[in-house]
């Protein structure tokens, strides 16, 4: 049988065309968030601020090349974290990260960031060791950590002077999820609130995927010390749940309730319905509906993606803003197509040199890494306009 | 006829790719492949440690994840003890299987699924206390481990250091597991497995046969935790949830029950496929990919319901 | 206060007792543990969710247009296991015992996957039915009647599967089915379809049991079913698998344990789940089948 040659010939001129066509100038920024699994919720929102911050950027123009959004999956799992950081850093075209959504994710990770000298900003790690343990003697690398969501002592402390001071509470039960975002500001809350003369009666961990919490609210209710409120560590999930249950239970409004920016999302109307209504939830910065251009982010965001039935979720725009972070590091570093791929250690140095002034304030990052936006809003919820009106 | 004696070149071959691993992923510029080697092979090792007890005795174990949570944890507060490495390793290891026999002794009487929901509550047990000892495990904030480079004059990248350490314990392993296979307590274990009224009415002491799996299991969880802790620098009770003991136990069954080459292969194909899906594929398709894990799974056991590679004594057997 | 808890414990213990139920039928007759059981009680919530979303006005708010959802739930739910035993499980019959269960797992996984992509990622609003009130009960215990409704749609249900398995001709075949699959065949009986109807009551109960999760707690996610599902499986084995009235005990007293533990041990909440495996670790060691469930002996 003879074969005739011309097929095969053409067959490899296309692949090895494919291979060498001038492809178009990119440059990457992953975003290593849980986008399935028990967390998939909370990774496709961040996912979805840091791919819209992207495309604005894109629109404008600024760079001679297009960014692009390079999603990873690490399930909220701390293996698959530092799986995804050796895939990222294998990517000489990924020059930074926004990521991990989980403290127990960003620690381990960041090692591996660190030995390929890639930055990593999170935008929603607040377990202070994320960034702490880059002044460990044990830390090789440069120190390429960075957060713009603040540690869990701030809220915390915050949280627990409005309490005392503004709301005038002497006696709070504290409840938290266990995990390190809830279990940190819970213990932070405690530590002041106790500083300050209150006294915590009664302090309980439950689980994150759990729905039944009337014991132990039944409990908190007729404890003898009577507590005044519940101030609970963690996320809308449980947090509406508690909320639509101390309701059921009768103790609202007679106890308050106050959590953190975890809870401070649309979706705690959607799991707790009009028990959210005077709920007081803390927020970084100033609040996003107060802020001009947050309030142009908002518009655009729910332009971007409530066709796609998505509401914005409690970290998404700290992803927005990592982003936008990023790119004025990047801008800093007065890129050219022909740099690429751009070197990665410069842009750890460009970032340490931030001053943003964003939707969340203004950015700048102390010697760990951390945001020194430490502002903190007490807002209170109604369900009414599924808003959050901030307290001054 | 096993696979191996019909091709007696084979355990050579397999040596000489582990150990080429890491120059072909230093060619292809692709370091990932290292890691997925190294994730590949711990859970190898806990694929043929679990093999011990669900595969050549046929105990259901939900609960294997524990003694590797354990493990990872005596080796992270020996550490900050400050306990050299290979000593936490061996106080890991130590631990892990006295705590196995320990549960064993007291659960091993149980029969079928009872024994699997009472290691699946034990796991339970053991992860949430975890959680709640902040004392101890610093709770759900996680511990630190110092940085150990072992076999620094191989490479100074420490995926590789760990990649060829954790390969070195996979081959223990295996070679632990044949040579026990082929000895008078590998029968033993699958005469109990295949009817243990039977194997008790032949004399074999089933309960003592039945323990001793149970706690060679926990040598390896033990060993394999130990290990993982050392590599990531970190331990967090997040990582050993009960979905890890379901993948282990997945491994094992779709390798084939008591086959520990069908444990290895299952080992490189469950763990590893989510690994390489991650880097193949494109942004809009890496959502699905526990998607297209869920479907292989049920494919592969629809096509192959007695494993990928079933074991030889298997095939022997009489009747369904 | 323990009026509270007792309430809040019957509660808890309804749905796990009902959930429980699902698990305990399929197992009574395959020995399988249906890991897709959880999945089951998920989708039987997306699918109230989605009748309540598209035919609004076909059902109306109050209690019939409720009832009516929940019974459309429940047969869809019913459908959605048969489906899965069809093509995940009965190929495997001849094959060894955990083979199904690998992949039990994989469909497990690829209907909470495709909930999460296909449908929403996140927690949507469960309706519920209008006009709930709350009572104030001697002792101080408040009670919704939600809460009611949920004891009594769980009891009710139960009550009729314990009609069908004992009292009808269907019944004698699952029973004959559970005690040995090959020789109800030699006696004449359709292993396939009772088995198949099996997963079906079974599925219903799921579907059940998800619907009046969500009404009860007001929201439903991808995955809602996993906790539950798990919970619920370690109430059946605590009252004896394969056994319905050692569901029905094994799930109350799951409730008693949680809400008992939680309310009552200091810093309980976060120990809650320890104390049970701990309790349900104690009962087997002492009782190796569960509460009612027999020694059967050995096969020989």
């Amino acid at each position: 049988m003879r074969i005739s040659h011309r097929p095969v010939a053409l067959v490899f001129a296309a692949v090895l065309g494919a291979a060498c066509r001038p492809s178009e100038k990119v440059v990457k920024i992953a975003v290593a968030v849980p986008l399935t699994g028990d967390m998939g919720t909370e990774g496709q929102g961040l996912r979805r601020g840091v791919t819209m911050a992207l495309e604005e950027i894109n629109a404008s123009h600024r760079y001679p090349f297009r960014l692009e959004a390079a999603p990873f999956d690490d399930r909220a799992d701390p293996k698959e974290a530092v799986n995804v950081a050796n895939l990222i850093v294998s990517d000489p075209e990924i020059l930074a990260v926004v990521g991990p959504y989980n403290s127990g994710c960003g620690i381990p990770a960041a090692k591996v960031y660190a030995r390929s000298s890639v930055a990593m900003v999170s935008p929603a790690a607040t377990n202070p060791e994320v960034t702490a343990q880059q002044l460990s003697p044990e830390w090789t690398g440069p120190k390429n950590v960075f957060r713009v969501v603040p540690t869990d002592d701030v809220q915390g402390e915050a949280a627990a002077r409005f309490a005392y001071r503004r709301l005038g509470k002497r006696r709070m039960a504290l409840v938290h999820d266990k995990t390190p975002y809830g279990q940190g500001i819970a213990e932070q809350f405690q530590k002041t609130f106790t500083a300050l003369g209150g006294r915590v009666v009664t302090v309980d961990g439950i689980s994150v995927g759990d729905k039944d919490f009337k014991a132990l609210l039944t409990k908190i209710k007729s404890d003898a010390a009577s507590a005044e409120g519940v101030y609970f560590g963690g996320l809308y999930t449980e947090a509406g749940l508690i909320l639509k249950q101390m309701k059921e239970l009768a103790m609202t409004p007679r106890l308050i309730f106050i959590s953190g920016d975890g809870s401070k999302t649309p979706g705690i109307f959607d799991v707790a319905g009009d028990a959210a209504d005077g709920a007081y939830l803390s927020i970084v910065g100033i609040p996003v509906e107060d802020l001009p251009s947050a309030r142009e982010f908002i518009v655009r965001y729910k332009k971007r993606w409530t066709a796609a039935g998505e509401e914005l979720r409690p970290f998404d725009h700290f992803g927005y803003e990592a982003t936008m972070i990023v790119s004025e590091a990047l801008a800093r570093m007065a890129p050219t197509p022909a740099q690429l791929p751009l070197d990665r250690a410069a842009m750890i140095a460009q970032l340490r040199k931030t001053d943003y002034m964003g939707m969340l304030g203004r950015t700048t990052f102390d010697a760990k890494g951390d945001t020194g936006n430490k502002i903190v809003t007490m807002t209170v919820a109604h369900s009414r306009d599924r808003s959050f009106e901030s307290i001054r | 006829m096993s696979l191996v004696r019909k091709l007696p070149w084979m355990p050579v071959l397999a040596l000489a790719a582990v150990c080429l691993l890491p120059f072909i992923a230093h060619i292809a510029h692709f370091p990932y492949l290292v890691r997925v080697g190294g994730v590949v092979g711990l859970f190898m090792l806990l694929g043929v440690g679990l093999n011990f007890t669900l595969g050549y005795v046929g105990l259901f174990d939900l609960g294997y994840i524990a003694f590797y949570a354990i493990g990872a944890y005596t080796t992270a507060i020996a550490m900050r003890a400050h306990c050299s490495a290979p000593t936490s390793i061996a106080l890991a290891v130590l631990v892990a299987t006295a705590m196995r026999a320990f549960v064993g002794v007291s659960i091993l009487r149980l029969r079928g699924d009872y024994l699997a929901v009472v290691t699946m509550g034990f796991a339970e047990m053991t992860r949430l206390t975890i959680n709640n000892l902040d004392g101890l495990t610093n709770g759900p904030k996680g511990l630190q481990v110092s940085p150990w480079r072992p076999l620094g004059f191989l490479s100074s990248d420490p995926n590789v250091q760990f990649y060829l350490l954790i390969m070195g314990a996979v081959a223990l392993s295996v070679v632990s597991a044949r040579r026990l296979e082929h000895s008078r307590v590998g029968r033993a274990w699958v005469a109990i497995r295949e009817d243990e009224l039977a194997a008790r009415l032949s004399g074999i002491p089933v309960n003592r046969f039945k323990l001793l799996a149970f706690t060679l299991s926990g040598v390896f969880a033990g060993l394999g935790g130990a290990l993982f802790a050392l590599w990531e620098q970190f331990v967090t009770p997040e990582s050993f949830v009960f979905w890890e003991s379901i993948l282990i136990v997945s491994i094992v069954v779709l390798g084939g029950l008591g086959s520990v080459l069908g444990a290895l292969l299952a080992a490189a194909v469950l763990a590893g496929l989510p690994l390489l899906l991650q880097a193949k594929l494109s942004a809009q398709w890496i959502d699905y990919r526990y998607l297209f894990f869920g479907l292989t799974l049920v494919l592969v056991t629809l096509f192959r319901p007695q494993g990928l590679i079933p074991a030889s004594r298997r095939k022997t057997r009489l009747g369904p | 206060m323990l009026a509270q808890q007792i309430v809040n414990a019957l509660t808890l213990g309804a749905i796990y007792a009902l959930i429980a139920l699902g698990y305990t039928m399929v197992y009574g007759i395959l020995e399988l543990i249906n890991f897709a059981h959880s999945e089951v009680l998920m989708l039987g919530a997306f699918v109230a969710l989605g009748l309540f979303r598209f035919f609004p006005g076909a059902f109306g708010a109050g209690l019939w247009g409720f009832a009516l959802i929940f019974a459309a739930s429940m047969f869809l739910a019913g459908l959605v296991n048969v489906a899965i035993e069809r093509f995940a499980y009965r190929p495997l019959r001849g094959a060894s015992r955990l083979a199904p269960l690998i992949s039990a797992i994989g469909v497990s996984i690829v209907l909470q996957n495709g909930v999460f992509l296909g449908v929403n990622t996140q927690s949507l609003p469960f309706p519920q039915p209008s006009g709930i009130r709350s009572f104030l009960l001697p002792g101080g215990a408040a009670v919704s009647s939600l809460q009611i409704l949920i004891l009594t749609a769980a009891l009710a249900l139960m009550g009729l599967l314990h009609y069908i398995i004992q009292y009808t001709k269907v019944g004698k075949a699952m029973r004959a089915c559970a005690d040995d699959v090959a020789t109800a065949g030699l006696m004449g009986i359709n292993s396939n379809s009772v088995i198949a109807l099996t997963f079906f009551i079974g599925g219903a109960l799921g579907g059940a049991a998800g619907v009046l999760y969500g009404a009860n707690y007001g929201s439903i996610k991808y995955n809602m079913g996993f906790l539950p599902g798990m919970k619920a499986f370690t109430a059946a084995v605590l009252g004896g698998i394969g056994n319905t009235r050692g569901a029905l005990l094994g799930g109350f007293l799951l409730g008693l344990l949680e809400v008992f533990s939680a309310g009552y041990i200091p810093t309980g909440a976060q120990w809650r789940d320890v104390v049970s495996f701990g309790v349900l670790i104690a009962v087997l060691l002492i009782r190796p089948a569960g509460l009612l469930g027999a020694s059967t002996g050995e096969k020989v």
